[in-house]
């Protein structure tokens, strides 16, 4: 290498490194794995949750080759969320600059100075923005991912193991809850029928406040899930009659009131992909209402407590949008959501509530005659979309998501075999023709919705960090160090 | 220059003039113009186009009585800082109160502000989510209550959206460090088609509190309400300020009462958009045994063409 080159090289990377809020995230070592242990276990880590479970047991990755990526994924994430922080705080410092800047000379500018200034300031708040969520939430989020299936790669296969052998010995049929056979005729928790009050009491209450949204108006839609989850309902432990309502809202999630009022979101429907993934969360909210759930929640809630985590909730609806408001209701009046947001653990009582909940429904699914594989994988496809959409995440609720989808996968494999478990089928291919429309027409409603945030007129489009849900993490923060974001 | 020559350039110039002239419009298009007419504390409804007389710089423009737009666009723009701390309360009352009384099947929005504009939520028609959105807002960050960046930028926000746009303000009206001057905030009331209520806050603890102020603290608090006002007079809405909590809940009921009592005249103006406030005036009476009674009309003072 001649001086001329080597200095090429010297300043090239003093450029890079002077670069302001930069997303160079620092070149991770292979995690200290050598290429063909390092390759094939990251590729492992990209595929779905429900393919990893059939794929674990034939991995063979050492403990140390396993806490090495730990290690290595936990670095990378520190490193990423930095970058992106740190590209935050850049474009804040800018966007107050700009500001500043702005009243300083506000009374000398001109129309067209003023707008150009006006235009900066829009572009850098959406930068700005952008990149406290990916630092705040999305990254974090994808990593937990990863993590999680880390953890089922090296702890999947001996669980399994230990599954196999409690059915080999008819354990497994001790269980809480294992007479499935006597589903419908056993008792789980007496008086149902004494929740109806305050379901009713709940729906009056969300209505006088303007908070209902409005109903999905299709006789097609709502008459397919009102009778899917009346199917599920009558192979379920319930005991109360089954109001459903379906909200037209975008929303991913369905919930229960006490007393058997079950509300399912348009962007439930949307986001399933078959009449199993339906099923399976339809029968996880019908089980919230036969394990009584929400009457315990109330038992053992504070009012106080509500009343904080209604406010913790509040401002996250603020900040994050079209968050949920089943969430927030749910804090008020002690139903649920998919659990998938809900933070009832600072009450310490979401974790046995969700992991019973996610057993009964896996049971009811299973019983009306569906696979209850589909529960697991609309859990997965959510894993990384809604933790993302919603900024929060399922790993920062409790139970930990590994354990949630580990004893899913062990109630399964727990149920008596059954031939002929439906997947999908003609009604919810219907059902979907018949719902596109109602999306198509809320989205029409949705363009005409007038805005207060509409862009500034005459400016040009605020710049965007190209980075959608569930792409990879590397998409942001690859590994050569190198963004493919245009929003720098 | 030669005589031709000259008499070429004049008719050229001639020429451009009349071309000029020719694509001038006569009217700048529909203008929609929201208004309530009243008697003493009563609202009247029921009037006809015969029941009015529009006039725009003095001279009498034709028009029609048309149906009020639907669903309205109502924002409310909230002080929300540590300064206001002391009638944070009034501000929460003020809130909660509207809210009560606004109806159902309209757009709302929530913007709040201290030192900057921040929009906590976008139009929505579950106005629920107002109050929802209010409670978990927290401690305010700031101290500054920039009300003049506040309502310029809101009407800026609402100037680019059609149809009938409500700003209902509620505040002290008190400005501390703000980039726009109230000239800035005239000129925009004064060009944006919205009408502007305001439910003012902290007169209950002026009133309690007035004896012990100095004349300082006085005039801004007197500035501070003749701003609110100002916006309500120019715009066609009404301000109130409340002496006492229980008034909130008389003053939000009055505001929904008097949008549903509005009327909307369409009318083509024919003022040049020359930035120069036009000033408008508009009749409202009832011919009776040959004796003509008048009532009062509340309506925006004009409009500067932009």
């Amino acid at each position: 290498m001649n001086r001329n080159q080597i200095l090429a090289v010297l300043l090239s990377e003093l450029l890079a490194f002077s670069v302001p809020g930069p997303v160079r995230a620092q070149k991770p070592a292979a995690a200290g794995l050598p290429p063909e242990v390092y390759e094939p276990l990251q590729q492992s880590l990209q595929k779905p949750y429900w393919e990893l479970f059939e794929l674990a047991p034939g991995l063979e990755f050492s403990h140390s080759q396993i806490e090495a990526m730990r290690k290595h994924l936990e670095k990378s994430k520190e490193t990423c969320v930095r970058s992106y922080k740190k590209r935050a705080e850049d474009h804040g410092k800018e966007l107050r600059r700009v500001q500043d800047s702005l009243k300083a000379k506000t009374g000398r500018l001109n129309d067209d100075e003023r707008k150009q200034m006006h235009c900066q300031i829009q572009n850098l708040r959406a930068l700005e923005s952008q990149s406290r969520v990916l630092a705040e939430h999305a990254i974090p989020v994808a990593y937990e991912n990863r993590k999680a299936k880390l953890e089922l790669i090296e702890k999947w296969p001996e669980d399994l193991k230990r599954i196999k052998a409690e059915i080999a010995s008819g354990a497994s049929n001790q269980r809480r809850w294992g007479d499935v056979k006597d589903i419908g005729f056993r008792e789980l928790v007496p008086g149902q029928e004494k929740d109806i009050k305050d379901g009713q009491e709940a729906v009056r209450q969300m209505k006088m406040a303007g908070l209902m949204p409005p109903e999905v108006e299709n006789p097609a839609v709502r008459k397919y899930v009102t009778s899917l989850a009346q199917r599920i309902g009558k192979h379920s432990d319930l005991r109360v009659p089954l109001q459903v309502t379906v909200l037209n809202t975008k929303e991913i999630n369905a919930f229960a009131l006490p007393g058997g009022f079950l509300f399912v979101q348009r962007g439930l429907l949307e986001a399933v992909d078959n009449e199993s993934q339906l099923a399976g969360v339809l029968a996880h909210e019908i089980a919230h209402v036969t394990g009584r759930h929400g009457n315990k929640l109330m038992k053992r809630a504070t009012v106080a407590s509500i009343i904080y985590q209604a406010a913790q909730i509040a401002a996250v609806i603020l900040t994050g949008g079209a968050a949920t408001l089943g969430t927030y209701y749910a804090l008020q009046y002690g139903f649920y959501g998919l659990g998938l947001v809900l933070s009832l653990d600072m009450l310490g009582v979401s974790r046995e509530f969700e992991l019973e909940a996610d057993q009964l429904g896996v049971q009811y699914a299973w019983n009306t005659g569906f696979d209850p594989n589909g529960f697991l994988k609309f859990f997965d496809k959510m894993a990384t979309r809604e933790g993302y959409v919603n900024g929060l995440s399922w790993f920062r609720t409790h139970p930990p998501f590994y354990e949630r989808m580990v004893q899913s996968k062990r109630e399964i494999l727990f149920l008596p075999h059954k031939d002929g478990l439906i997947e999908n089928s003609p009604e919810f291919d219907q059902m979907k023709a018949e719902l596109k429309k109602v999306t198509a027409q809320a989205e029409e409603e949705e363009k005409e919705r007038p805005s207060l945030l509409a862009p500034v007129q005459g400016c040009p489009a605020p710049q965007k960090i190209e980075y959608k849900p569930g792409d990879p993490i590397e998409v942001l923060c690859p590994e050569s160090g190198e963004s493919k974001s245009t929003g720098r | 220059m030669s005589r031709i020559r000259r008499i070429k350039i004049h008719r050229a110039l001639t020429a451009l003039l009349l071309c000029s002239l020719a694509a001038w419009p006569q009217t700048l298009g529909q203008r929609s113009l929201y208004f309530t007419v009243e008697q003493g504390d009563k609202l009247i409804g029921g009037l006809t186009e015969k029941n009015f007389r529009l006039y725009e710089d003095g001279q009498p423009v034709p028009f029609k009585l048309a149906e009020p737009e639907s669903p309205l666009l109502i924002t409310l723009l909230v002080e929300y800082s540590q300064a206001s701390g002391l009638y944070l309360n009034d501000i929460e009352t003020a809130v909660r109160e509207f809210m009560d009384a606004a109806p159902e099947g309209n757009w709302y929005s929530l913007a709040t502000f201290s030192q900057e504009l921040q929009i906590d939520v976008d139009f929505t028609k579950q106005k629920g989510e107002i109050l929802a959105s209010y409670g978990g807002l927290g401690q305010p960050f700031w101290g500054e209550v920039n009300t003049y960046d506040a309502v310029f930028d809101t009407l800026e926000k609402l100037e680019l959206l059609p149809g009938r746009k409500v700003l209902i303000v509620i505040g002290s009206g008190l400005n501390t460090l703000s980039s726009h001057t109230l000239s800035d905030v005239q000129k925009k009331i004064e060009a944006v088609g919205a009408t502007v209520f305001v439910l003012g806050a902290g007169s209950l603890l002026r009133g309690q509190y007035d004896p012990y102020l100095g004349a300082g603290a006085r005039m801004e608090l007197t500035q501070a309400e003749a701003f609110l006002n100002m916006l309500a007079k120019k715009s066609g809405g009404q301000a109130f300020f409340p002496r006492f909590e229980t008034a909130y809940r008389d003053a939000a009921r009055a505001v929904v009462a008097m949008l549903q009592h509005q009327y909307r005249i369409l009318y083509e103006s024919r003022v040049r958009p020359d930035n120069k406030f036009h000033r408008l005036k508009l009749e409202a009476f009832e011919i009776s045994d040959d004796k003509r009674r008048d009532f009062s009309v509340r309506v925006r003072e004009g409009w500067r063409w932009q």
